[in-house]
């Protein structure tokens, strides 16, 4: 069981011989294999990290931007709502003074027909208290 | 272990048999050599070459299956290589108790697996090469020249200096811990899978059928484990001579 011979020695180198041929078509290759791809994997893990925040700040940005658009949007609403309630509000005050002198007008008028027209009545109540005087007295009377 | 040899021509079913100690000797000029051990050894090595080859003949960022499969044993040798020697200096360990882990678990795992009795062999019979002493020596003291030449190599001379670190009167336990270190390496593997092998055995003729199947299973468990136990300890070792004592 226990005869040592030149198996020994042998085996040894033989297995040293294993381990260098080994080392060269299994360890290297295969370890560089795995190398690489876990440095492919960080490389493409670290570019998507990266794009992820570039995607993240555009987001950002563009939120601002429609922030600041809707605000301007709202501002040039208010604008435009203050310039019609300002324009409606003239209007008004211009129909409401064209009322009021066209009013002022008629009111003048009237004045002025209802004075012209007392005035046609005096006259014509003096000729006709005279054609009364003169059919009650007779005409030669009144002269 | 002539008894159990005779216990087989009784039996009708020679599944396994006992041959311990018995081997298919080469001679290579004055030196003799295990025949077997080799064969099965080259067998091993030949699986480990070929999915190796096939798993990075062709490497791609998305991995096909084989791929797939060899970039999982090797995401685990490095983690147990990491778990032992620190983020730090593990990686030019990871070959060499990578490729101890992978070639005796293959080896163990095949020793088990194949039905090895078919192939037969003037003398002795093919079976794990870790079963042979020879093969589990020579791994636990590439072991021990491994974490020599780690210390040598991250501290010079000063390397010494860990024997005498807390006391020199511990002096003799260290110079006996690097003799018991590649001794109870070597054994413990050496016995584990022999042993399951003659278990096996044993159960096989006694009866043939069905009841040695969970001690096989058991044996498969065992032979991860103990392919476990070795890479992690030489592992450990080398961490030991890279740090020192009491220098964490």
């Amino acid at each position: 069981m226990f005869d040592f011979d030149a198996t020994m020695p042998l085996m040894a180198v033989q297995f040293l011989l294993l381990t260098a041929i080994l080392n060269a078509v299994f360890y290297k290759p295969l370890t560089k294999a795995l190398d690489e791809r876990d440095a492919y994997i960080r490389n493409n893990q670290a570019t998507a990290k990266e794009s992820l925040a570039k995607a993240e700040s555009l987001v950002k940005e563009y939120e601002a931007q429609i922030a600041a658009a809707r605000k301007e949007s709202q501002s040039i609403v208010e604008k435009a709502q203050a310039e019609a309630r300002e324009i409606t509000a003239q209007k008004t005050a211009e129909a409401q003074k064209q009322v009021q002198t066209q009013k002022e007008q008629a009111a003048q008028e009237i004045q002025q027909q209802k004075e012209t027209a007392l005035a046609t009545l005096e006259q014509q109540v003096d000729s006709l208290s005279r054609q009364i005087l003169e059919k009650i007295l007779g005409p030669e009377l009144v002269k | 272990m002539e008894i159990l040899g005779s216990l087989t021509i009784l039996n009708t079913f020679t599944l396994a048999e006992l041959e311990v100690g018995e081997h298919f000797l080469w001679k290579i000029g004055n030196y003799t050599v295990h025949g077997q051990v080799f064969i099965v050894s080259w067998i091993v090595i030949g699986v480990l070459l070929i999915a190796s080859l096939a798993a990075t003949r062709n490497i791609q960022t998305v991995p096909g299956e084989i791929q797939n499969f060899m970039e999982y044993a090797l995401e685990f040798i490095r983690d147990l290589t990491k778990n032992q020697l620190g983020e730090k200096e593990y990686r030019p360990w990871v070959p060499f108790v990578g490729t101890l882990f992978l070639f005796i678990f293959v080896s163990n795992w095949g020793g088990a697996l194949i039905p090895w009795k078919l192939i037969q062999l003037p003398s002795g019979e093919l079976a794990a090469p870790t079963n042979d002493i020879n093969t589990t020596v020579a791994l636990a003291l590439l072991t021990s020249l491994a974490y020599f030449y780690a210390g040598f190599k991250k501290k010079g001379l000063g390397y010494f200096k860990k024997y005498i670190e807390p006391t020199p009167i511990l002096l003799p336990i260290a110079i006996l811990e690097d003799f018991t270190k590649p001794l109870s390496l070597s054994f413990r593997l050496f016995g584990n899978i022999l042993a399951d092998e003659l278990v096996v055995a044993v159960l096989v003729l006694l009866v043939p059928l069905f009841v040695p199947l969970p001690v096989m299973a058991l044996g498969l468990f065992t032979s991860a484990i103990q392919a476990l136990v070795f890479a992690t300890l030489a592992g450990a070792y080398i961490h030991e001579a890279l740090e020192g004592h009491g220098e964490e």
